[in-house]
């Protein structure tokens, strides 16, 4: 039963963990918190499965499941291209607080438009999303994506890991992060640092958002309210931290479920993630792996 | 002790000025507008007005914790939600309507203080992350526990007198009324001011009297109280809430999107935000199937407002108002930037004023050693900022304090206004400073400047004033708040106080300008008047030529003499610039990293190898030559010449 | 030493401060090709402002300044009377920000060293060779600098935040270097060093500068950079309040005094 409850935990953490990072990648990158992740990638993903019924917009061209993943992987990616570019970029240097609000408001744009864009109507679920099919992990049932959700974030982590490790660009981000001001100084264009940091981030939301949201239905603001959970992660392991995003949503996902099978129910689960938190930011507001900057 | 207020100050003042009447012509007009509302589109759109209300008066509320106090709360719709619930549980209770509201506000207050909790430790996005994980929580709890929501109750019940939308329109109008009214009361009372300088100059608010943890969770519980009217106005509306759909994240989202797009501080503007993000696209003029798009437009809206225009709608109606004014009335004149030349003799009878401070007797006992450092150690981390400093300062001394980049000269400062960790002791006129909290010591009579200018700019030059004053208006928030202040003689003192400081300082024709948008120098004067406002005995300044002009920063000796020969003030004044102090000091300590290296008068401090070598690096004195020996014998006779106090005082040193 | 060689940054006249504090009046200085200029001033005289504005990162309310006869920041005086381009009317002015100064050949070594903490040595000097594409160069500049300065090779897997103030100073001159630079600008070098520090820092300034020749403009409080100057200038208030050239400079010192501590003269 335990070990049921953790497999389960340490599956909806991993597909959390993926959120934390892009979350994780846009505030070390460019200092902004942004609460626009969960959003950008739910619209990605609604976007690219509504043109896979209905044909890409002026095109009509009709594709199946896999090409689909691409296609919202792409506007992802795009989606985080032009909020740099366009809404971010200029805000470079306004307080956090205007920053936030910014991402904010790009949040609720784009949560409406899911509304306004795409059916109401419970959507055609991808197969390799469908829910109803489950895979038995030591006595765990696990939908076909709670089930990917680990090795995903495995492999896209550690080669977010490696790109950062081994790469000249790799280099110049991490020097970015370290100090703009001073990686500016010594010859790195910053601002594709920035770009480079919302565009993975709009892809890495993306990948979350395939394997966590709904895929019958259209719930605007799920993915912020899952964000938080993705937040509360990053937080508890250091927003400036991949390692830390990484354990602190694993952390986050086991105690969700362990609470969410008790009589406490899901207010429960939420309520917990809120006392872990608060707990984090009054005791050590930086977090678990968190540099001294992480307590922003 | 009030002064006597009767005593006529602006003689032959205009009754009424004519470019206000743009303005007032603007109020009637919305007013009016708000008032025919119902009278547009048909009988279901009042469903969404009075929607509409609540959302507006929960925003208004809100926009005193983002606004005023710079705390972004993304919980203000789960806080609408409790105020709902509390009044359909009270409601349902048996109680008549008042008791339901009364315990919605009084609840969500509560509530709202305890959201507000994190915030005595944690900073701004930290804030916004705990506030959006409460919004959560609440939320989860209400599904949860659907007792919660007062479903399977009676819910509230609208009196026979209520009964009809449209008259519940002109009752929830009048609460919105009493809201704005309150919102704007605030402003001018001592918790308005307490608001923003939590907002914008923290960790200094302590230097004014003020504890910023109190205040931080007064905002919360103000704006916490208005969203508990909120929402009892939307459950009497009605009577059971069958869905948390106005309570979740989105609504919160929205929340904050109606203050951002109003314009911060702009009541009109948030009011004309609410209507349109919650009634306009339910409105029957907008197809059903367009509701949302009208909304996503409103979303853009807010992103491009950010981007392109931070003011808001509220910005928009102040640029027309100015814009009609200058249209009837022609260009509004500009009163000069820089301070007026004032005249003497009110100047010393100002002075006289102002000296008077309502300050125990005990703390009002003349001593001839107003503050006495001794062993003061400041250790950040591995850095020891300040090493042993001990420092006497005497009653109407200036004492300078000198020393290169990081000597610790503003830590000493910190360190005496109680934000740096201390050990060693600080006494203040017999008062024991280190361990006591920063707020006591404008009571005692400490004031300061900062190097980079520690005052509201978005204020005007007076609020500034009022606000240094804070320790002297100590009335509760309550009274203030309802409007009472005039009565109030704590009040009233500080805002004569105010005028005779910006009289003394020739600053009187800039009282209502915004403080940013004044010349650097004229700032830093504005700083000094709220200094000396505050009724210290001892004034600490903090380069003080740092952004003046030369010729500004030459002036700079006359200006400390004043100080202390009109006002009778101590000074201790820090100055990277040595010869401006050198000339007007009576005593100087010269630091360097964190220690003591010389003391004396100017001449002997400037002349001491070890100062010479510290600003000139190591070596420079084997290759001094005579001729600066010479120059240093000039500097003495001057520093003895022009030293206004006498030699006994030297002497009594040594 | 008389007039410079071939000027290489010349700043002209230039105005700068934070939003509405102007902190620079009207600051005039040139550093020729291979030279080392002192730009000499205590606490708050605007050195710190002078060097930021000249690399972008303040904008100059006024004046220009020069990077090898082409205006980087502003318009100088020479260049004014041609006519711009009707287009370059209607585009937005790009503003110079540093990184493309160092593609240029002038590069800071910033006040308090700048430090990239969580790097190591051997990464902070691979970012300071980030604008050098050819790899074969990297290799030799890597080469150049552990030759400098031993210590460096020596803990090249350390982080650059746990070095002392001294090796701190020595990787913030190697990364510099590493850059290729024409130009080096170095922001109180001798901030927190001890006298000894201060020597051995000035000295490898000195023998960067013969070896490589390396312009260098040494913005300085302490007198010792005058031992090394071929010119200095001295700041005070953000004015330029004395010049001197060739031996002369090492006779400032006096002028240096009373411009820090006055003299009542």
């Amino acid at each position: 039963m335990f070990l049921e409850e953790l497999i389960r935990g340490l599956s909806l953490g991993s597909a959390y963990a993926l959120l934390a990072v892009a979350v994780v990648l846009v505030f070390t990158g460019t200092r902004t918190l942004s609460v626009a992740m969960g959003e950008i990638g739910a619209f990605s993903f609604y976007a690219a499965n509504d043109w896979r019924l209905d044909g890409l917009p002026l095109v009509g061209w009709r594709y199946g499941v896999p090409t689909m993943l691409l296609v919202a992987c792409l506007v992802g990616a795009a989606m985080g291209l032009l909020i740099e570019r366009f809404i971010m970029r200029p805000l470079v240097a306004r307080a956090p607080l205007d920053k936030l609000i910014a991402t904010l408001a790009i949040a609720l744009s784009l949560a409406l438009l899911e509304l306004n864009l795409f059916s109401f109507d419970p959507i055609q679920a991808p197969v390799p999303f469908a829910q109803g099919t489950f895979y038995d992990v030591f006595g765990a049932e696990l939908t076909s994506a709670q089930l990917l959700a680990p090795p995903v974030l495995l492999v896209t982590v550690g080669s977010l890991y490696a790109f950062l490790t081994k790469t000249k660009f790799g280099l110049a981000t991490r020097a970015t992060t370290s100090d703009p001001d001073v990686a500016r100084l010594l010859g790195v264009k910053v601002n594709r640092v920035y770009l480079f940091a919302w565009v993975v981030g709009g892809l890495l939301a993306v990948i979350a958002a395939l394997l966590t949201a709904p895929a019958t239905s259209l719930i605007p603001f799920n993915q912020t309210t899952l964000l938080l959970r993705s937040l509360a992660g990053a937080i508890i392991g250091g927003l400036d931290s991949l390692t830390g995003a990484v354990v602190g949503c694993l952390i986050v996902g086991v105690v969700s479920t362990l609470f969410q099978a008790t009589p406490l129910s899901f207010a429960g689960a939420d309520g917990s993630i809120l006392l872990l938190v608060l707990v984090t930011l009054l005791v050590r507001p930086r977090g678990l792996f968190g540099s001294p900057r992480a307590a922003f | 002790m009030p002064p006597s207020s009767r005593r006529p100050r602006q003689p032959g003042a205009p009754a009424i000025d004519k470019r206000s009447i743009v303005r007032y012509v603007g109020i009637t007009l919305f007013i009016l507008l708000l008032l025919s509302l119902p009278q547009f589109g048909t009988g279901a759109d009042l469903i969404y007005k009075n929607l509409f209300l609540s959302t507006a008066i929960v925003a208004l509320g809100l926009d005193v914790l983002i606004g005023r106090t710079g705390q972004l709360s993304l919980c203000q719709g789960a806080l609408f939600g409790v105020g709902c619930f509390t009044a359909v549980q009270v409601g349902a209770a048996g109680a008549p309507w008042p008791v339901a509201f009364l315990a919605a506000v009084a609840f969500t207050a509560l509530v709202s203080t305890i959201v507000g909790l994190p915030s005595l430790r944690i900073r701004g996005l930290q804030v916004a992350v705990a506030t959006l994980a409460f919004q959560i929580f609440l939320i989860s709890l209400s599904s949860t526990k659907p007792e919660i929501k007062g479903i399977g109750t009676e819910g509230i019940t609208r009196p026979e007198y209520l009964e009809s939308d449209q008259r519940y329109y002109y009752f929830g109008l009048v609460f919105l009324g009493l809201t704005v009214l309150l919102v704007h009361r605030i402003r001018s009372t001592r918790s308005g001011r307490m608001f923003v300088s939590v907002r914008d100059v923290e960790e200094r608010s302590g230097s004014f009297g003020i504890a910023s943890g109190p205040a931080k969770l007064l905002a919360y519980a103000f704006a916490g109280g208005i969203a508990g009217l909120g929402g009892a106005l939307y459950a009497l509306q009605i009577g059971t809430p069958n869905d948390v759909s106005p309570f979740n994240l989105q609504a919160s989202l929205i929340l904050v999107a109606i203050t951002v797009i109003g314009g911060a501080m702009s009541s009109m503007g948030i009011i004309v935000a609410a209507f349109f993000f919650s009634a306009f696209a339910s409105l029957s003029y907008i197809p059903t199937d367009k509701s949302t798009l009208v909304q996503v437009l409103f979303a853009l809206l807010l992103v491009l407002n950010i981007l392109v225009y931070p003011r808001g709608v509220g910005g928009s109606f102040t640029d027309l108002k100015d814009q009609l004014n200058k249209l009837v009335f022609g260009p509004a004149p500009r009163p000069s930037p820089r301070p007026e030349t004032t005249d003497a003799v009110a100047a010393a009878s100002n002075a006289m004023a102002l000296r008077k401070t309502p300050r125990p007797l005990r703390e009002r006992l003349p001593t001839s050693t107003l503050l006495v450092a001794t062993d003061v150690t400041v250790q950040y981390g591995g850095v020891r900022a300040l090493d042993h400093f001990t420092a006497e300062v005497r009653r109407g001394e200036i004492v300078g304090l000198i020393g290169a980049n990081g000597a610790g000269k503003s830590t000493f400062f910190n360190a005496v206004s109680g934000l740096a960790p201390v050990t060693g002791s600080i006494v203040f006129r017999g008062q024991e400073l280190v361990g006591a909290p920063p707020a006591i010591r404008s009571r005692l009579g400490l004031a300061r400047t900062w190097q980079d200018m520690g005052l509201v700019r978005a204020d005007t030059v007076r609020d500034n004033l009022l606000l240094a004053q804070a320790w002297m208006a100590r009335y509760p928030a309550a009274p203030g708040l309802l409007g009472l202040f005039s009565a109030l003689p704590d009040e009233r003192l500080v805002r004569h106080r105010a005028d005779l400081a910006l009289e003394l300082f020739g600053l009187s024709h800039l009282k209502d300008e915004r403080l940013g948008d004044l010349p650097y120098g004229t700032m830093r004067t504005v700083e000094i008047a709220a200094a000396v406002s505050s009724g210290p005995d001892l004034l600490l300044l903090d380069e003080a030529s740092a952004g003046l002009t030369p010729e500004e920063a030459h002036q700079l000796g006359d200006r400390f003499s004043a100080l202390r020969d009109e006002l009778g003030l101590t000074l201790v004044v820090i100055e990277h610039h040595v010869p401006l102090i050198a000339g007007v000091c009576d005593y100087c300590y010269c630091l360097e990293s964190g220690a003591l290296i010389a003391e004396g008068t100017p001449a002997e401090v400037t002349a001491q190898p070890r100062v010479v070598e510290s600003f000139l690096g190591k070596g420079s004195i084997d290759r001094s030559t005579d001729h600066h020996v010479v120059v240093t014998d000039d500097l003495v006779d001057d520093a003895v010449e022009g030293s206004p106090v006498d030699d006994g005082l030297e002497v009594a040193r040594a | 030493m008389t007039a410079p060689l071939t000027p290489l940054l010349e700043v002209h006249d230039l105005c700068s401060g934070y939003g509405k504090l102007q902190v620079l009046f009207g600051v005039t200085l040139t550093v020729g090709e291979g030279e080392i200029v002192a730009l000499m001033g205590s606490n708050g005289a605007g050195k710190t402002t002078t060097l930021r504005t000249i690399v972008g990162q303040l904008p100059a309310m006024s004046g220009s300044v020069a990077l090898g006869g082409k205006v980087v920041i502003g318009r100088q005086g020479a260049t004014e009377d041609t006519t711009p381009s009707l287009l370059s009317r209607f585009l937005p002015k790009k503003a110079v920000t540093p990184d493309d100064l160092v593609t240029q050949g002038l590069v800071l070594v910033p006040e308090g060293r700048g430090m990239l903490r969580d790097l190591s040595v051997e990464e902070n000097l691979d970012v300071g060779a980030y604008t050098n594409k050819s790899s074969s160069r990297r290799k030799e500049l890597f080469a150049r600098t552990y030759d400098t300065f031993p210590i460096l090779a020596e803990r090249r897997k350390q982080r650059a935040g746990t070095l002392s103030g001294g090796q701190q100073q020595m990787l913030a001159l190697g990364r510099a270097l590493m850059a290729d630079p024409r130009i080096m600008l170095v922001d109180e070098a001798s901030l927190g060093l001890s006298p000894v520090m201060t020597e051995t820092a000035f000295n490898l300034i000195a023998d960067v500068n013969r070896t490589s020749h390396v312009a260098v403009l040494l913005v300085e409080q302490n007198v010792l950079a005058l031992d090394l100057a071929d010119r200095a200038y001295v700041l005070e208030k953000g004015q330029i309040v004395a010049t001197a050239e060739g031996q002369e400079v090492r006779s400032m010192q006096g002028r240096l005094r009373e411009a820090y501590l006055g003299a009542g003269a």
